[in-house]
């Protein structure tokens, strides 16, 4: 270019040559500059462009020359980069020339992307000509945005296991009261034994019953902590139907009061599966409880549907659903994450909590929300089959 | 029962030592309780009538460390291990050491009273002690050679997936063995499996 600085006509063979060259020296150079590089002049205009800002907008060189650069933008400096240039050329203001900034651009086929632009000017006489370099930031902005996501997931993660460390720790500290009632209890009963009267037998009665309820919290306690420990659960060939009675009769509690209809849709096919009963009722008596909550907040119609169903292969589902008020599909998206609730008063644990027992148990739990309203949530079990029974002698 | 048979019952925190001295009380038993393990020592007894019940994980000496006391100074008290959640590795090496049972918290009195009852009575002819082991046994005679496999597995503190590479079958497949030997030992929990297979001295 330095040819063009100096444009004393010694021979005008010489000029010509020496033009040639500059051309072809700019052009090879646009060719292999590992950059996107736009060259325009004051008008906006495209004079050149590299062979990567061609592949990057998706055009080729003959479609572009000569056009406005504003077809490499997208709204609002698509609109507005003639006067962008106006005020540059009317003012000198530098608000991009030799800062660099990034801004979106656009392809041919009128898709956009992040890029990062940096401008160079360049005088020859009295015309402007400029420079745009240009990078594309796609990829680098997918890392950073998948960083972000690791991110939160590793957040999520250290608090389920802070959550993990805290049920183990809590497990220790809860079972040492557990004990004590327990024996306070065993204790009384076995004094009762010895006492005379309707009434001691009544009482003997319910201690007896207490101190059974104190041992089946140091069971569930237990069981959560082997499970938070190892990720193992104690599986044993189980009635499914069984399971689902015994659930139901604990999470119906309060369901007539609350105006609420139960029924039950099973599959007979569906009966044996590999499962850790306590915690399968768990993840039952979580689901269950939930829907009544939601219906007993309003509608009319209060219908609970609990339903399975044998898929013919290795799996069972089992479906839970309610006549309630429905989830909000931004809220179903993540409504197993820890930490995440629909309720004024929840901790968000409860389904994040079942969806970590079902997928130990190699099962599958999710949500669906019915065209017509209400909420179910499905999830499946492994079906013990005919193989496994014959494990069994 | 003699009337020098003493239950000592060891443990750090006072709600579990006290309720446990209530309970043993009531079925009739003589009891002194320790706030720790160099409390106990301390006041051993020269006689040796009775039994130690102790919880395994205390601050100062534990009870293994108790164990390891006990045999250097040659007391012969049976020991009956208590352990909280998750001391299943600990109950086992207690019960290497000699201890006669392990209990896990909260328990069932009978399961203690069992317990204390086949340890007062270690050195008579004990019907009710020997019974119990033949039923362990006849238990453990129903398990097929693969599921006598997974329990030694389980006994040694495997988890199912060491266990299944180490038989070279499936998880799943172990999975259901396991369950199978709970099933036929009439085990409550894992560490009810691993108690009775130490009992009945079929541990690898």
């Amino acid at each position: 270019m330095e040819q063009m600085h100096s444009p004393m006509p010694q021979d005008l063979k010489g000029l010509a040559d020496a033009l040639e060259a500059a051309e072809a020296r700019l052009q090879s150079i646009l060719q292999t500059v590992p950059d996107a590089m736009i060259i325009i002049d004051e008008q906006g205009r495209i004079e050149s462009l590299s062979t990567t800002a061609e592949r990057l907008f998706g055009y080729v060189k003959s479609e572009v020359v000569g056009r406005k650069v504003d077809l490499f933008m997208s709204t609002p400096h698509r609109e507005q980069h003639d006067s962008y240039l106006k005020r540059y050329l009317s003012t000198g203001e530098r608000r991009i020339i030799g800062i660099g900034r990034v801004v979106t651009g656009r392809r041919k086929d009128g898709t956009t992307f992040p890029m990062h632009l940096t401008v160079g000017e360049l005088q020859l006489a009295d015309r402007h000509y400029f420079t745009g370099f240009i990078r594309d930031l796609t990829d680098q902005q997918l890392t950073e945005s998948r960083l972000k996501e690791l991110q939160s997931e590793v957040t999520h993660m250290s608090r389920f296991m802070a959550l993990g460390e805290m049920a183990s720790t809590l497990a220790h500290e809860i079972n040492q009261p557990l004990t004590a009632i327990a024996n306070y209890l065993k204790g009384c009963r076995r004094l009762l034994e010895r006492m005379a009267g309707e009434q001691a037998l009544v009482l003997r009665d319910a201690v007896s019953k207490a101190a059974d309820q104190a041992l089946r919290a140091g069971d569930i306690i237990r069981r959560l902590r082997e499970f938070v420990a190892r990720g193992e659960s104690e599986r044993r060939i189980e009635s499914l139907p069984k399971l689902i009675e015994d659930a139901s009769t604990l999470a119906l509690i309060g369901a007539k009061e609350n105006a609420v209809t139960v029924s039950f849709r099973l599959d007979p096919a569906a009966d044996l599966v590999l499962a850790d009963r306590i915690q399968i009722q768990q993840v039952l008596v979580n689901l269950i409880r939930n829907a009544i909550e939601v219906m007993s907040e309003g509608g009319q119609r209060r219908q609970l549907d609990i339903a399975t169903v044998a898929n013919g292969g290795d799996l069972v589902e089992v479906s839970v659903s309610d006549t309630g008020a429905g989830i909000a599909p931004e809220v179903a998206a993540q409504l197993f994450q820890p930490f995440v609730t629909t309720k004024r008063k929840g901790m968000g644990l409860g389904l994040s909590i079942c969806r970590t027992i079902i997928e130990a148990h190699g099962g599958k739990i999710w949500v669906d929300t019915p065209p017509g309203g209400g909420t179910i949530f499905r999830f499946t079990l492994r079906a013990a089959n005919e193989e496994d029974r014959s494990l069994v002698e | 029962m003699s009337s020098s048979q003493i239950v000592h019952v060891i443990d750090d925190d006072v709600a579990v030592r006290q309720s446990m001295a209530f309970l043993l009380s009531t079925a009739g038993y003589a009891v002194r309780v320790h706030e720790s393990a160099i409390a106990f020592l301390q006041a051993l007894p020269d006689s040796e009538d009775g039994c130690v019940v102790t919880d395994i994980r205390m601050p100062g000496m534990d009870g293994l460390e108790l164990q390891g006391h006990l045999k250097s100074m040659k007391v012969g008290l049976p020991v009956i291990v208590i352990t909280g959640h998750g001391d299943i590795a600990l109950a086992v090496q207690a019960m290497k050491a000699g201890a006669i049972d392990f209990i896990e918290k909260p328990f069932d009195d009978d399961v203690l009273l069992a317990a204390i009852r086949s340890a007062l009575a270690r050195n008579l002819h004990n019907v009710e002690r020997e019974a119990r082991f033949a039923e362990i046994g006849r238990r453990l005679q129903s398990l097929s050679d693969r599921e006598r496999d997974v329990l030694e597995g389980l006994v040694a503190g495997k988890p199912n997936k060491i266990i299944a590479h180490d038989l070279g079958i499936s998880a799943r497949t172990v999975e259901v063995y396991r369950a199978n030997v709970m099933t036929k030992m009439r085990a409550d929990s894992l560490s009810d499996l691993v108690r009775m297979a130490i009992l009945s001295g079929s541990s690898p």
